[in-house]
Formats: structure tokens, C-alpha cells, sequence
């Protein structure tokens, strides 16, 4: 019986956090381009225009993701109220899955099993602080340049080019709605300009009214379902023994937590999961005691722009994740080094 | 009237030039401009080059609908040539199909093909690593291959610190194919940091949303 094997994948946690500041930065992304500093503002004037309108706008949805040979869609709806965030997605392909967000409490119902978990995600707010405080370096590792104009899913958006200034990333091209600067469609393009992944809104209704009772109310409703709440506990990665020695340039840790793997219960074998973040794409990097028993082969797979590689590295099996070039990944495990105690 | 048929017998003439190859650059355009704009001139154009044909072969006088036919046999047979594939695991060796039934097997290869591309990408990978390639899970089309495989690869090397500069095993999938569960596990933790980048909600929420896993 393991009716929950899995993490519910709502990574919706980061807008409440982003909700809290704001400012209207992205008056600056009509600016025409400088060099250097100026243009530094103006990436990140863009990037925060985006990510201002995905926490404050209210808009509902479908979104498709494509890449690596499969399609899947969800129905998506999000509502700003006040400080009050609101989200709710339901997966249309594959098992039911249905995601709510109120701020940092996430609740996912799997309605075929009847399990639902409950989590608290609230450590995940270090990016968007980075970005606002001016503090990133997106510009040094990405130029950014706008590409004219495309309508998508009935709007008008416009095209930024996002191109990576080395091999140790992928590169995007991004349609942000011209009126609200929301993202409508995003591909993820490999090192050969080829398109890794697209994922877009079929159709988006945005200034929807906001309902939040329509996520709240099947928040409550638990009747009938099995609540799992797992928990991931901050930590530091040198308190658990560990030093990233060699970190790809332009990472940084923006995170660091002990999580359940197997299985959501607390009391389960703990991972230590680290996560390094450039600004625009981040890596998840996996560290648990060998067990020769379920990590039996190394592996590098690769699924759309997602990449995976797992090896022993002593006694302790690594695990490094992101939609980067292997090479990179491959950095993050070499440059990871058990301390002496 | 007489101006007329003295301006066409002019670009009759320019254009027999012109098929001779005799003309100049500003002549063969002007040549051209009435190619483009008369019927006639077309169709004496077509003319000047069925003389030339019939001049250097009587076997090019022949009735025009028997290269029409020729044209329909032909795309006739290569519809039904079998269309040459990468080689596939032989499950039908020894069974060579006959001769009428040569469509039908095209079929069957042809969509055979469509599942199997991924999976015989994902064996390149491994036969260029040299390792074992890891599937698992329902029957998938990744099984065949990756099962013959295993029997002629090395067991897999335990990756040590020290060896961690050897390339590791690759296993390329698609989203679908893949169904190692203990991936699908990482895949799932790392997704929810999917806000720890700048486009965070909007691109990393919505894969998530949308991700494909087999969840229970």
C-alpha cells in the first residue's frame, strides 16, 4: 500500500511570497537598449514585469506544455486579493490531479486515491528579493533582447529573445501579454537553437473577477481523503556535512531543506536537497546515503529539456536535476565534497 | 493590325534567339517579358523545344500520354516499395513476407517506427556509453531493446569519486516513455522550487501543473 509514492507537483508556493513588493519597475522595459548597466536594468526590468503580473493579475486558463514527445494540459486560474493569493489547477490529462493555493499553503488532491497532502512552502522566497533588490546577475550569463510582436491565445504579446552568454544553460524565447506583461508562452531552446519544450496558454481569459472561494471551499472539503502533510525542514548544506566546492557561474544557493523521499511520512529516510538558482532556470541537488539496494545503476536521462543525472559518490548517492546541458549537472556533482568531521 | 503581327513575328524571332541561346542579357529579357505576357509566345516556346526534341530523336515524337502514364505507374510503384528503416529488433526473422503482401508489412514498419525512433535513440546513447541502460514499467516499447542490450553490455559500473570523469550511463525519454519511478520521484521534488527563477509562476507553476508523472 503506498497510496502516495510522490511529491504533488504544485510549485505554486513562490507567488505568495512574491506578492508582498513590487514596484512598478517595468515602466523602464520600453526603455531603449544601453549597454552594461543599463541594460542589466532592463533585463531585470522585464523579468519583473513578468513575474509581477503572474502574482498580481488575476487570469484563468488552459496551459499546454509540450516537449520530449508528450502533451499534457491543465486548467489554471489565479487571483490576486489584496495580499491575498489565490490558485487553483487541475491537470486534464493522465490522473486527476487537483492543485490549491492560498498563499503558502499548498493542498493537492489526488481524487482517484483520496489522498491529499497539505504543505507549507514558505522558504522558497530568496529569487524574486534577489531580483528586486537589483542584486542578480541575469545580465552577465543572459542577454535579453526583444523580437517584435506575436499574438498568442488572442492577445498581443511581445517576443524577448533570452540567449544564453555560455553553454552552461539553455536559452528561452518568451511571449509576455503587452498590456499586463503576463506570460502567455514560453519554449525552452537547447544549445543548437532547437526547441526543447513549449509550453503556452491555449486560451486565457485575464482581469477575470477574482473567486477565491472556488479554491478555499475544496480546500476545507477533506471528507473522504487520506491528509498527508510532509515536511521539508530548512537546513544548511555545511551543517549536514557538505560544501559545494565548484558552483557553476552565475548560480547560487537560493535553498536548502531535508525532505522524505519514498514516502511523505515525517518519520521516513530523510534527502537533503539542495538548490541552486541563476536567476532564470535552478538545479536541484539530491544527497542521501547509498543503499545498493534501490540505487543500482548510474544514470544521465534526459526527459524534454529536463535533465537527470545519478551516481554513487562514495557512501552517499547524488542526485542533480534542472533543465540545463548535462555538462552542468555533471559540474554540481564533481564540485560537491563531504566534510571531514 | 499589321503593327501587331510585325511586333509578334519580332518576338518570334527573339524567341527562336533566345532557345538558340543567341541572345543578349537585355534581349533575353525582353524575350522574357513577352514569354510572360503572351499565350502565344508560350506556347510557340513550347513549340521551338518539341522541334528540337523530335530534330534529335524520333522516340521524342511520341504521344504525350504515354508519359503521363509512365508518371502514374511509376508513383504507383513507389508508393508500394517498402521504405527503408533503421534496423529493428528481428522478431519476424526467417518470416519473410511475400511478394503481395508488401504493403501491408510497409504499414505495419511504418508505424512500428513512430514508438520505436525513441527507443532506438536511447540505445545509441547507451551502446556509445557502453553501460547499461535502465528502463522499467509497463511493457514499454523501451523494454525489447533495452533487455538485448543488457545481455551484451558490461554490469554496470558502481561510480565511485574517483571514476566520477567516466561518462555516465545515458537514458534519453521522452516524457511518456520514461517510467523509472525513482526518477519520477526527483523530477517531482525539484519541480517544487519551480518559483526559485525569475519566471517562476508563470512558466515553472504551469509545467508543474502540467506535469506529466505517473502519480498515484
Amino acid at each position: 500500500m503506498r497510496p502516495m509514492t510522490r511529491r504533488p507537483f504544485s510549485a505554486l508556493a513562490l507567488a505568495g511570497a512574491v506578492c508582498a513588493a513590487a514596484p512598478a519597475v517595468w515602466a523602464q522595459a520600453s526603455a531603449a537598449a544601453g549597454d552594461g548597466a543599463a541594460q542589466a536594468r532592463e533585463v531585470r526590468a522585464w523579468l519583473l514585469r513578468i513575474h509581477e503580473a503572474a502574482s498580481h493579475r488575476n487570469f484563468q486558463g488552459t496551459f499546454v506544455v509540450s516537449g520530449g514527445g508528450s502533451v499534457s494540459s491543465a486548467r489554471i486560474a489565479h487571483f490576486c486579493e489584496g495580499l491575498n493569493q489565490f490558485e487553483r489547477s487541475e491537470s486534464l490529462d493522465g490522473q486527476a490531479r487537483h492543485v490549491y493555493r492560498h498563499n503558502d499553503v499548498v493542498t493537492t488532491l489526488w481524487p482517484a486515491t483520496h489522498v491529499a497532502t497539505i504543505e507549507q512552502r514558505t522558504m522558497l522566497v530568496e529569487f524574486p528579493a534577489l531580483l528586486q533588490a537589483g542584486d542578480d546577475r541575469i545580465a552577465d550569463f543572459y542577454e535579453v533582447r526583444p523580437q517584435g510582436a506575436e499574438r498568442i491565445a488572442g492577445h498581443e504579446t511581445n517576443v524577448l529573445v533570452v540567449k544564453p552568454r555560455d553553454s552552461s544553460r539553455y536559452g528561452y524565447r518568451l511571449w509576455a501579454e503587452q498590456a499586463t506583461g503576463l506570460l502567455l508562452r514560453a519554449d525552452v531552446l537547447g544549445e543548437r537553437n532547437e526547441v526543447l519544450e513549449t509550453s503556452a496558454f491555449s486560451d486565457v481569459a485575464i482581469g477575470v473577477k477574482p473567486q477565491p472561494e472556488s479554491v478555499l471551499a475544496p480546500m476545507r472539503r477533506l471528507d473522504g481523503y487520506r491528509v498527508l502533510r510532509p515536511a521539508l525542514t530548512p537546513t544548511k548544506l555545511e551543517a549536514e556535512g557538505w560544501a559545494m566546492r565548484q558552483v557553476v557561474p552565475g548560480f547560487r544557493q537560493v535553498s536548502c531543506v531535508k525532505r522524505p523521499m519514498d514516502n511523505p511520512e515525517p518519520s521516513d529516510k530523510q534527502v537533503l536537497q539542495t538548490i541552486y538558482s541563476d536567476g532564470l532556470t535552478y538545479v536541484s541537488v539530491f544527497i542521501e546515503p547509498f543503499d545498493a539496494q534501490r540505487h543500482t545503476r548510474p544514470m544521465l536521462a534526459s526527459v524534454g529539456p529536463t535533465q537527470t543525472l545519478m551516481q554513487q559518490q562514495g557512501d552517499w548517492w547524488v542526485t542533480v536535476v534542472g533543465d540545463v546541458p548535462s555538462a552542468t549537472l555533471r559540474t554540481f556533482a564533481k564540485g560537491l565534497e563531504r566534510l571531514k568531521k | 493590325m499589321s503593327f501587331d503581327s510585325k511586333r509578334d513575328a519580332m518576338a518570334l524571332e527573339r524567341l527562336s534567339a533566345l532557345v538558340d541561346g543567341e541572345l543578349d542579357g537585355d534581349g533575353a529579357a525582353q524575350a522574357c517579358g513577352h514569354w510572360r505576357e503572351s499565350g502565344e509566345v508560350r506556347s510557340s516556346w513550347h513549340a521551338y523545344h518539341l522541334i528540337g526534341d523530335v530534330l534529335r530523336s524520333d522516340d521524342l515524337a511520341g504521344d504525350p500520354a504515354s508519359d503521363v502514364a509512365f508518371l502514374v505507374a511509376l508513383r504507383t510503384r513507389l508508393q508500394d516499395e517498402p521504405v527503408v528503416l533503421a534496423p529493428q529488433p528481428s522478431e519476424h526473422r526467417g518470416a519473410a513476407p511475400e511478394q503481395h503482401d508488401v504493403h501491408v508489412a510497409n504499414g505495419v514498419r511504418s508505424r512500428r517506427w513512430s514508438w520505436m525512433a525513441p527507443s532506438a535513440v536511447a540505445a545509441g546513447f547507451v551502446a556509445v556509453a557502453g553501460v547499461v541502460m535502465l528502463t522499467r514499467g509497463p511493457a514499454g516499447p523501451l523494454d525489447a531493446p533495452a533487455s538485448r542490450l543488457a545481455e551484451v553490455a558490461p554490469a554496470a559500473q558502481p561510480v565511485t569519486a574517483s571514476t566520477l570523469e567516466a561518462e555516465p550511463p545515458a537514458l534519453v525519454a521522452s516524457g511518456k516513455l520514461i517510467r523509472d519511478v525513482r526518477l519520477d520521484r526527483y523530477l517531482a521534488a525539484h519541480k517544487q522550487f519551480a518559483g526559485s527563477s525569475a519566471l517562476g509562476v508563470p512558466s515553472g507553476f504551469l509545467r508543474n501543473a502540467t506535469a506529466i508523472e505517473s502519480e498515484r
